[in-house]
């Protein structure tokens, strides 16, 4: 696997949007504070690498007179996230912890 | 951060990620209501309904169209305090959209044409709730479509029967009764 990405995903907040986001068509900045339990500042930080590595895209948008920031996988990131849960897998960890994420892709 | 702990991760947030269905359920149960207290109206008070040749035209495409547009932004709202959406949610967004479109078409052309708009309204639903059933994999809503594709047979095998009484069973069953049930469901998807 990627030397880039497996350290790019060893952060779990980074971990975290990203499988919330591969389980999704979209989801807005507010609801991923609150599945992956950070911060603002640092979830933008975060959110900004994923998006520097090309892994999600960002969209800013106005509703009413508030801000909504709407996050999405891109194609890229999908395939990254597939071949970081191989190569999990591939460690040889029991049934019980594995993740069933065939129906998602 | 381990291993496990990563795939601990990974199955919390798809988990986290699953298609909310409580939308959906009070949708169903809010057109069974709906349309049920139109249909016990329309029969304890035919005359009034039934006054002129366009009443219950009127009464049957204007009221629902005010019913769909406060679902729709009742469903956007919804949508905005999810603050994500799913695959599934999307195709039962356009599922029930196109009924939608379906049932305005149906009730205007009958009521152009002068005809009952009940069998084929029923038929469309039938179809719809069988499909969104399958798609969320349900048995209720899927038994609730085919009671409605049932009814609308005897409708056409016994034309003499009254059409309002057929639609409020048949919307009770294929509606309210599986929009209860998909309500006091615990799991999601």
């Amino acid at each position: 696997m990627n030397k880039e990405l497996e350290k790019l995903l060893f952060n779990p907040v980074r971990l975290k949007i990203l499988s919330f986001l591969f389980s999704v068509e979209n989801a807005s900045f507010k609801k991923l504070i609150e599945v992956s339990e950070a911060t603002k500042g640092n979830i933008s930080v975060q959110i900004k690498k994923l998006e520097d590595a090309g892994l999600i895209k960002v969209r800013k948008k106005f509703e009413g007179n508030y801000p909504l920031t709407l996050c999405k996988i891109t194609s890229k990131g999908k395939t990254s996230f597939k071949v970081f849960l191989k190569s999990l897998q591939s460690y040889g960890i029991n049934e019980s912890t594995d993740v069933d994420f065939k129906n998602r892709i | 951060m381990n291993k496990v702990n990563q795939i601990k991760i990974i199955n919390d947030m798809i988990n986290e990620a699953r298609t909310n269905l409580k939308p959906l359920s009070f949708n169903l149960v809010f057109w069974g209501i709906f349309i049920n207290i139109m249909s016990i109206i329309h029969y304890t008070f035919p005359s009034f309904i039934q006054q002129t040749n366009y009443s219950a035209g009127i009464y049957w495409i204007f009221l629902p169209m005010i019913g769909m547009i406060y679902m729709t932004r009742w469903n956007i709202k919804k949508y905005k305090e999810m603050g994500y959406s799913t695959t599934l949610g999307r195709v039962i967004k356009i599922v029930w959209a196109v009924f939608g479109l379906g049932w305005l078409m149906i009730s205007g052309l009958a009521f152009y044409q002068g005809i009952n708009p009940v069998p084929d309204i029923l038929f469309l639903l039938g179809l719809v709730s069988v499909l969104t059933g399958a798609i969320i994999k349900f048995k209720p809503i899927i038994l609730g479509g085919i009671f409605l594709l049932i009814f609308v047979i005897s409708l056409y095998i016994y034309p003499g029967q009254n059409a309002l009484i057929v639609n409020i069973i048949g919307i009770t069953l294929g509606l309210l009764i599986p929009g209860i049930l998909l309500n006091r469901m615990k799991t999601n998807e």
